[in-house]
């Protein structure tokens, strides 16, 4: 009676410490980084080799691959760099020669996703491009989503379906076989996982998956939290059902517990705001998935097998399933929300539409659910066989509709979600425009066609203060047609020129010039080339 | 070769008219160390609105402005030290006019109108460069701005509102 005591101590420790490591990472995860601004900027012809580079963020980001490529072709692997709030400065380690060059960057943000890009600049006069790939490596992508699948086996069907086990499954235990092999399988697959996402973290190929700084990169992300919080839950799973029989309770609660913590550590969905509900909710979405779908493989093996306290199990089954399936679904749909914020962006997105497929697969699987529930249950919990059948083969098919959803989530880990699409979107383009006489810092948000607004800081050529008495922005993109763009600023107090209620019509390079009078008789024209995203 | 005349013939005229819609001085060329009379030409008022003040600002090394009085507008000018020392008659002068003002005025847009003043132009002035008068047309609330100046290299017909200038001579 003590020792069972223990046991329950221990699960509840760990289910306590394990909320608090989700509420201590709560506050640093933030949506995909955007680029917002580069030096030299994209296109740049410079007079000679610049001492450094440096790329800011929309959010703090880490570095992982910074190559120069060369006019030749010949990569040059650039390794030391600063970090400082989002921008990353990067030391030039060689004198440039004249022609193109591509500064290729890979960097890591918040949410543990990859995301890649380059930017061109001449050093003298522009020459032909060196070639870049950025091509899709469908082998890795392939292993990361089979990995994904294979590791959302071990959660909710090994370690749900052992929960399932120890607190409705009774004496009967059917299915215990399967569901340690679930959990084998989640065993392979998360450190594997790692190695890939490692792998695609540093865009390298299945080959280099040896490698120890491969490891070590993947550990660095947050999805390294996932792999780590789930290795916990699947020993707590296999510790559950091969351990003291008065253990098995509270360790597979505590299990059970860690495959929500370990989904809300990475992730599109735990890493979008408000961090404070996301987190929680995709906790709860998963501790559900696996509630749910893990008890499915057990109950319908009972059930098959005709076995003692089979219709116990189902009685306790439907009578917990519907609050959880509540809350799972509830959980389910406020995420959605968030991520996809618009109607349209359920049709418009990559994302969007895998959640279309998931939606429709979970209608199909709520309609099997509610049929086995209201219509089934009832007698086969009366004993009839030949219903108890038709709920076997019904459960079987609930299943395979569980597995094709998984698919389906994992392919989510290549979709960024709309969320993140519009804040990217809404990302302001910025220059610094730089001469003698004045200075100015032009942002325009957001940064693409449509309507904006523009907020400018002047400042004289050394940096020193520049009280203008007007200034007006003027936009003007000679190969499109259209004539100049003039509004004049206003002041709203806080030392910066804004001009609001502007439209862009069309995307791409325009020249901005800042008109700035400095006293009745000088005017300061500077002007430089903006690219405004489509 | 008819038509390349027609073409020179007809950016001629375009070129003229465009020079015509800015304010200019009438006498576009004056010899440094000799008085100058300028003659502001303002051709049309700001936008359609009508011109209520013109300003202009007296480049260094030009000195003892005297600005011609004009009827229905109020005359005024400010004064201020000049950079260095001038000579005039045989006396230093350091200080003068820097600015002179034409307010309180109403020249429609349809009507023209010109405005004067004398200055001495020193011979310390440049020879064979330009020399800018920065003018501010006001029409009530609006103003035009004429202060843009070119910088090196810069060709002067690009810019929208140029300052009106002369070309400075060798000295007679």
């Amino acid at each position: 009676m003590a020792s069972k005591g223990i046991g329950w101590a221990a699960g509840g420790l760990l289910a306590v410490l394990m909320a608090l490591i989700v509420l201590a990472s709560a506050n640093q995860a933030f949506a995909h980084a955007a680029l917002i601004k580069t030096d030299p900027a994209d296109g740049a012809v410079l007079a000679q080799a610049p001492a450094q580079f440096s790329l800011t963020f929309s959010e703090p980001v880490s570095p992982l691959v910074l190559t120069l490529v060369k006019p030749d072709g010949t990569p040059v692997p650039l390794t030391s760099f600063r970090l400082t709030d989002q921008t990353v400065e990067i030391d030039n380690p060689q004198v440039l020669k004249s022609g193109t060059h591509v500064l290729s960057w890979r960097v890591i943000s918040a949410d543990g996703h990859p995301v890649g890009g380059s930017l061109l600049f001449s050093v003298g006069a522009p020459s032909e491009p060196p070639a870049v790939s950025e091509a899709v490596d469908w082998p890795l992508r392939s292993a990361i989503w089979i990995g994904k699948v294979f590791l959302y086996i071990g959660l909710f069907l090994g370690v749900g379906g052992v929960s399932a086990l120890a607190w409705l499954a009774g004496p009967g235990r059917a299915g215990q076989r399967f569901v340690s092999a679930a959990i084998l399988c989640g065993l392979v697959a998360a450190p594997l996982s790692l190695g890939f996402q490692g792998l695609d973290a540093l865009g390298a190929p299945l080959s280099h998956l040896a490698q120890p700084v491969i490891w070590r990169t993947g550990l660095g992300t947050s999805f390294g939290w996932t792999v780590l919080i789930a290795l916990i839950a699947l020993g707590l799973g296999l510790l559950s059902l091969a351990g003291p029989r008065w253990a098995a309770r509270p360790f597979a609660l505590a299990g059970l517990a860690g495959v929500g913590v370990a989904l809300a550590a990475s992730g599109h969905a735990s890493a979008a705001e408000p961090q404070w509900l996301t987190r929680p909710l995709v906790f709860v979405h998963g501790v559900g998935i696996a509630f749910w779908a893990g008890a499915l493989i057990p109950l319908g093996l009972a059930l098959k097998r005709q076995k003692a306290g089979a219709v116990a199990f189902l009685r306790r089954f439907s009578w917990t399933i519907m609050p959880v399936v509540a809350v799972l679904a509830a959980a389910g749909i406020v995420l959605a929300v968030i991520q996809v914020q618009t109607p349209a962006a359920l049709v418009n997105t990559a994302y969007g539409r895998l959640l279309l497929v998931k939606l429709a697969l979970l209608v199909f699987l709520f309609t099997l659910a509610a049929v086995n529930r209201w219509k089934l249950t009832t007698s086969a919990e009366a004993g009839a066989t030949e219903v108890q059948r038709r709920l076997t083969r019904s459960i079987g098919v609930e299943m395979l509709i569980v597995l094709a959803i998984f698919g389906i989530a994992a392919g989510w880990r290549f979709t960024p979600p709309p969320r993140a699409l519009a804040i990217a979107a809404a990302q302001p383009v910025s220059i610094h425009i730089h001469a003698l006489q004045a200075m100015a810092d032009l942002s325009i948000t957001p940064g693409h066609a449509g309507a904006v607004a523009a907020s400018m800081i002047i400042m004289t050529g050394d940096f020193g203060p520049l009280d203008a008495k007007e200034v007006t922005l003027v936009l003007s993109k000679p190969d499109s047609g259209i004539e100049p763009l003039k509004r004049a600023a206003t002041k709203p107090g806080d030392g910066s020129w804004r001009v609001d209620n502007l439209v862009i019509p069309v995307p791409g390079r325009w020249t901005v010039r800042i008109d700035i009078l400095v006293s009745d008789f000088e005017m300061v024209k500077i002007e430089a080339p903006v690219d405004i995203r489509p | 070769m008819n038509r390349y005349l027609l073409a020179a013939g007809a950016i001629l005229v375009l070129g003229t008219n465009a020079a015509f819609a800015h304010i200019t001085l009438e006498t576009q060329e004056a010899a440094v160390g000799s008085t100058y009379k300028a003659v502001l030409r303002v051709p049309h008022g700001c936008d359609g609105k009508a011109t209520t003040a013109v300003r202009v600002q007296i480049p260094e090394g030009v000195i003892a402005v005297k600005p011609m009085p004009k009827p229905g507008w109020t005359l005024q000018t400010k004064k201020g030290k000049y950079e260095k020392s001038y000579q005039l008659y045989g006396q230093a002068v350091t200080d003068g006019v820097k600015e002179v003002e034409f307010t309180g005025g109403n020249l429609p847009d349809e009507f023209y109108d010109e405005f004067v003043f004398r200055a001495t132009l020193t011979a310390d002035l440049p020879v064979g460069q330009k020399l800018y008068f920065p003018v501010v047309q006001e029409c009530g609330d609006a103003a035009e701005r004429w202060i843009e100046i070119p910088a090196a290299g810069q060709d002067e017909d690009a810019l929208e509102n140029p300052a009106p200038g002369i070309k400075l001579t060798p000295k007679k």
